[in-house]
């Protein structure tokens, strides 16, 4: 059976600002099963990057987790102290940041950075350490490794400092890797290399992933399930497949619609009219309801529980079942 | 007549534009120079009037550069770039206000960061009238008449007016950039990477605008991007570069359904498309973009090649060829089918 | 639907926007150590306004000379003790208020207008104007500025048998040779702003360079032109007081610099002599070195929220 890796249940992390006090994440849950690849879609301010920021605890200041579980391998991490976090954070659970050339140390060699890693988790001799950091960059597939670990991050391009990243995110085969956005700076060319690196790397090492994203495009390629948020809150979470041709939810269904995609080309793109929510004062009720179509009454006044429609299948909103959202990419592919 | 024909449809005509940046290293007094910089190299293309011309490519390969080459934010190292028949690079050099602010007036630009482009302690009234009494000497009335007319064009309301730049968001600030844009009626919009910094469920919004302004307008677009869908979502005709050069340059429905230069080809099938059940047939090109201080000396994009190369690829640059159907590849070995 | 049309009113309500001043202003009046400073200045523009009235004895009494109380401690009569000569050290701290902040006003004011043109200009312009002004700047940076003020002031008195230009000499010394540093950070100031985007927006637009200067560039290096300038005038007062001390300073105006040399002589015996004029320096440096701090952290806009 599939086992579970890592729950979050009623997560809640706020931000207390000098305007007030942002809401950022405001009772997310989510799951992930061993091996599996989860994908993370939402917009700025959806609280994608605070969620797994949450995970690590590792949220900046002024930041702060104010209630939830976070359930890892069937303890809470919310209630480990620092001390028990350190050895879970990089060894257990590893990190890869959106930007490349900020998370890695300018003044530091690659072997630097890599080593630290390496030596943190692990008791082997500084030579072990350095044959396993040249091996982790054949893993990701850096030509002349015994040359290159001897630059310093700004000798190399975008591409290969993320692979530095990833490679050291992975050096102590961590089973959750936590990757936000790790390929938004890069070129999609760049992009195509990188995802499949990753897609590989995980089921080499056999590590779950959660894969924070805008871009329905990369999900669709590399998660088995997708989570989407909106405004600090989950919308719906099921299956890749049943979110791009089953898709319940009228946020997630506007997403794959506003975007303009290459499969389809349509004279007018359909839009999502205004704009995304201040998260101090969040609209009432159902965040979405003020750019919803579908909104009534209700909308506006209840929060949606997230509700299991089907096996699997995780909406929140209360017209789930009685709208009947077309998918663009149509129903023909779904059998 | 015929020839004056074509003078009239073309707006825009870039013949043979290179752009270099030196590269130089401080000495004591003088600087001295220790090379260069191919941002752009000998490219050529025209935009028709009433059209959106869509320029794509990856970072770093010439894009903004050729635009603001065309608006002189950057000085063009040679060629030359005629704007309604006139050479407008002489007349940006040159001490002719007059005719400079006449072309100020008719190019305008919109930035790809909403964010950086919109001067922090102007109102947006201040910043959508600032071209109009840059250009124009409007009574104030008329100009805050004009005012409430593009707030309304770009779907803001008359309120935000009072406004500063930081009270909006992202596609907010980007509307107001194009209000800005359109305030002195141009008859050329150079849009670079307008929505690239917006979120998803915003860009349609913008991507809407721009098209419906088009319409309204009969604006031209030069529209800059490094993401193929909406490029394919709002130009008619769409040039491909790669390191400073134009590799392949055609319709947008000629360039999507049959693109004929292996860089546009590995473009096309990097790009992620929205479907779990999509056929994937990916080219995940080798290697990166070479350094653009010592590009290759033939073909620029000779080093990721997955064709078969040959010495011609090597040692010559392959040259913009026309096959047909307004079609133009700049690669050996699709010429010969 | 109500709900809707109440969120209406409102957005529409809420019509005037909030400027970046108006912001820095809220930050401000939160921050504690700020108001303190603003609060020390005002009661030392206070006591200078109202000199007169607050000193019990006026300007040039000896009231403590007659009856033989010179150096008397403290006490009803003398609330700070009489100095040497049985001035009342209260009044003289009360008169000395006017002159040390004209010292730090004037001086302050002569320093920002040089270092913003030549920082606007030279950050601005670039290039040979750039280079030849910075070149300058650095000579006045370099130079031991303490020494050669007071040479130059040394001259101007001999030169000048009516014992110099008084304390407006003395202001002008200090304005013309502590510009140099600010000018730097001004015009770094204005090479970061001038590389922002929308600088580039204004040209395009087809703006002129002075347009730009004056409409976009100026506002934006203004927070930083108001920062130092509190900054500069705690400097200037603290300079003057040392010109003072050491003997150089303008010899018919009431100044602390000049009340604590006076009491150096004789520190043991009237300590009441010095500490009161040092207090008070020190208190209205610290005022506007702590509103100068307060508004650096209210103003800078990458502070916001």
């Amino acid at each position: 059976m599939n086992k579970e890796l890592l729950r979050i249940e009623g997560l809640k992390t706020y931000f207390d600002t000098w305007a007030g006090i942002v809401k950022a994440v405001d009772g997310v849950d989510i799951e992930v099963i061993e091996g599996e690849t989860l994908g993370l879609v939402g917009e700025s301010g959806s609280g994608k990057s605070v969620t797994a920021l949450s995970i690590m605890r590792i949220v900046p200041s002024p930041g702060k987790i104010i209630e939830g579980k976070i359930i890892y391998k069937e303890e809470n991490l919310l209630e480990k102290s620092e001390k028990a976090l350190r050895e879970i954070r990089g060894k257990e659970i590893a990190y890869i940041f959106q930007d490349p050339s900020t998370s890695l140390n300018p003044v530091l060699t690659i072997a630097d950075q890599l080593l630290e890693v390496i030596l943190a988790h692990q008791e082997i001799s500084k030579k072990e350490a350095l044959e396993k950091a040249i091996e982790l960059l054949k893993l990701v597939e850096i030509p002349d490794p015994d040359v290159k670990i001897w630059n310093y991050p700004h000798q190399l391009s975008g591409g290969m400092k993320q692979r530095i990243a990833i490679a050291r995110a992975i050096a102590s085969q961590p089973n959750l890797l936590l990757a936000d956005e790790p390929t938004t700076n890069l070129d999609v060319t760049i992009q195509a290399q990188i995802l499949e690196l990753m897609q590989n790397l995980r089921k080499r090492l056999g590590m779950a992933m959660i894969l924070i994203t805008h871009d329905m495009g990369v999900v669709a390629d590399i998660a088995d399930r997708i989570t989407v948020l909106y405004a600090g809150r989950v919308c719906e979470s099921a299956d890749t497949k049943t979110i791009f041709y089953k898709a319940k939810h009228p946020y997630t269904q506007a997403l794959l619609t506003a975007v303009p995609s290459l499969a389809l080309r349509t004279d007018k793109l359909k839009v999502i009219p205004g704009n995304i929510p201040n998260l101090i004062e969040p609209p009432s009720g159902c965040r979405f309801h003020p750019r919803c179509e579908y909104a009534i009454e209700k909308c506006t006044e209840k929060i949606p529980e997230l509700i299991e429609i089907e096996p699997g299948h995780k909406v929140a909103c209360f017209r789930a079942l009685e709208i009947n959202l077309e998918s663009p990419l149509g129903g023909a592919k779904n059998n | 007549m015929e020839v004056q024909k074509i003078i009239n449809k073309e707006i825009l005509e870039v013949q043979n534009l290179v752009k270099h940046f030196p590269i130089y290293t401080r000495g004591i007094f003088l600087k001295k120079q220790v090379g260069l910089i191919h941002a752009v190299d000998d490219i050529s293309f025209s935009i028709k009037r009433g059209e959106t011309f869509g320029l794509v490519g990856e970072s770093g390969c010439g894009k903004t550069t050729t635009a603001r080459s065309i608006l002189y934010l950057d000085q063009p190292t040679s060629g030359k770039i005629n704007f309604e028949g006139k050479e407008i690079i002489t007349i940006f050099s040159s001490k002719n206000k007059e005719e400079k602010q006449k072309l100020r007036r008719k190019i305008q630009y919109v930035f790809q960061n909403p964010y950086a482009s919109l001067d922090p302690r102007m109102t947006v009234a201040d910043i959508i009238t600032e071209p109009l009494t840059i250009h124009t000497s409007l009574p104030k009335k008329e100009l805050y008449q004009k005012l409430y007319e593009l707030l309304e064009l770009v779907g803001l309301e008359p309120y935000h007016a009072e406004r500063y730049p930081h009270e909006f968001s992202g596609g907010q600030r980007q509307r107001i950039c194009i209000a800005r844009a359109l305030a002195v009626e141009p008859k050329l919009l150079i849009a670079d990477e307008p929505v690239a910094s917006l979120d998803v469920s915003v860009r349609a919004q913008i991507l809407n605008l721009l098209k419906d302004l088009q319409q309204k307008f009969n604006t031209t677009y030069l529209y800059i991007s490094h993401d193929l869908s909406t490029v394919r979502h709002l130009c008619n005709r769409v040039a491909v570069m790669y390191m400073g050069r134009i590799v392949e340059l055609a319709e947008t429905q000629e360039l999507f359904d049959s693109p004929l230069h292996p860089y546009t080809k590995a473009l096309l099938s990097s790009i992620p498309i929205p479907d779990p059940l999509a056929k994937k047939s990916r080219i995940i090109l080798p290697g990166e973009v070479p350094s653009p201080i010592n590009p290759p000396i033939g073909c620029r994009f000779e080093t990721r090649c997955i064709y078969k190369k040959d010495q011609n690829c090597i040692k010559y640059p392959p040259k913009l060829v026309h096959i047909g159907k307004g079609h133009f590849v700049a690669c050996e070995k699709t010429k010969k089918p | 639907m109500q709900k809707i049309l109440r969120e209406l009113i409102q957005e529409k309500n809420k019509t005037k926007g909030a400027s970046q001043w108006n912001i820095a202003w809220r930050r401000f009046k939160k921050n504690k150590t700020a108001l303190a400073g603003f609060f020390i200045i005002g009661i030392i523009i206070f006591m200078a306004a109202f000199d007169s009235l607050i000193a019990p004895y006026g300007p040039n009494t000896i009231p403590g000379f007659y009856s033989g109380e010179t150096r008397a401690p403290p006490s009803s009569k003398y609330l700070f003790g009489t100095d040497y000569v049985g001035h009342d050290v209260f009044s003289q701290v009360v008169y000395g208020a006017s002159s040390a902040l004209f010292v730090g006003f004037a001086a302050a004011l002569i320093v920002m207008l040089l270092a913003t043109v030549v920082g606007v200009v030279a950050g601005f312009y670039g290039g040979i104007v750039d280079n030849i002004l910075m070149r300058i700047t650095e000579i006045f940076l370099v130079i031991p500025f303490l020494l050669i003020l007071l040479v130059f002031l040394k001259v101007i008195t001999a030169l000048a048998p009516s014992g110099g230009g008084g304390l407006f000499m003395v202001t002008l010394m200090i304005g013309i040779f502590s510009w140099a540093a600010n000018a730097r950070i001004i015009r770094g100031e204005v090479l970061r702003v001038k590389e922002q985007e929308y600088i580039e927006a204004a040209t395009a637009l087809g703006a002129t360079k002075t347009r730009i200067m004056i409409r976009h560039i100026l506002p934006n290096v203004l927070h930083v032109i108001i920062v130092l300038t509190t900054l500069m005038i705690a400097t200037a007062i603290l300079v003057e007081a040392g010109i003072s001390f050491l003997g150089f300073g303008d010899p018919n105006a009431i100044t602390w610099g000049q009340q604590l040399q006076k009491a150096s002589e004789a520190v043991k015996e009237a300590w009441w002599e010095g500490v009161f004029p040092g207090l008070f320096i020190t208190l209205l440096v610290l005022g506007f070195t702590l509103l100068g701090n307060g508004l650096r952290d209210s103003l800078d806009p990458r502070l916001r929220e």
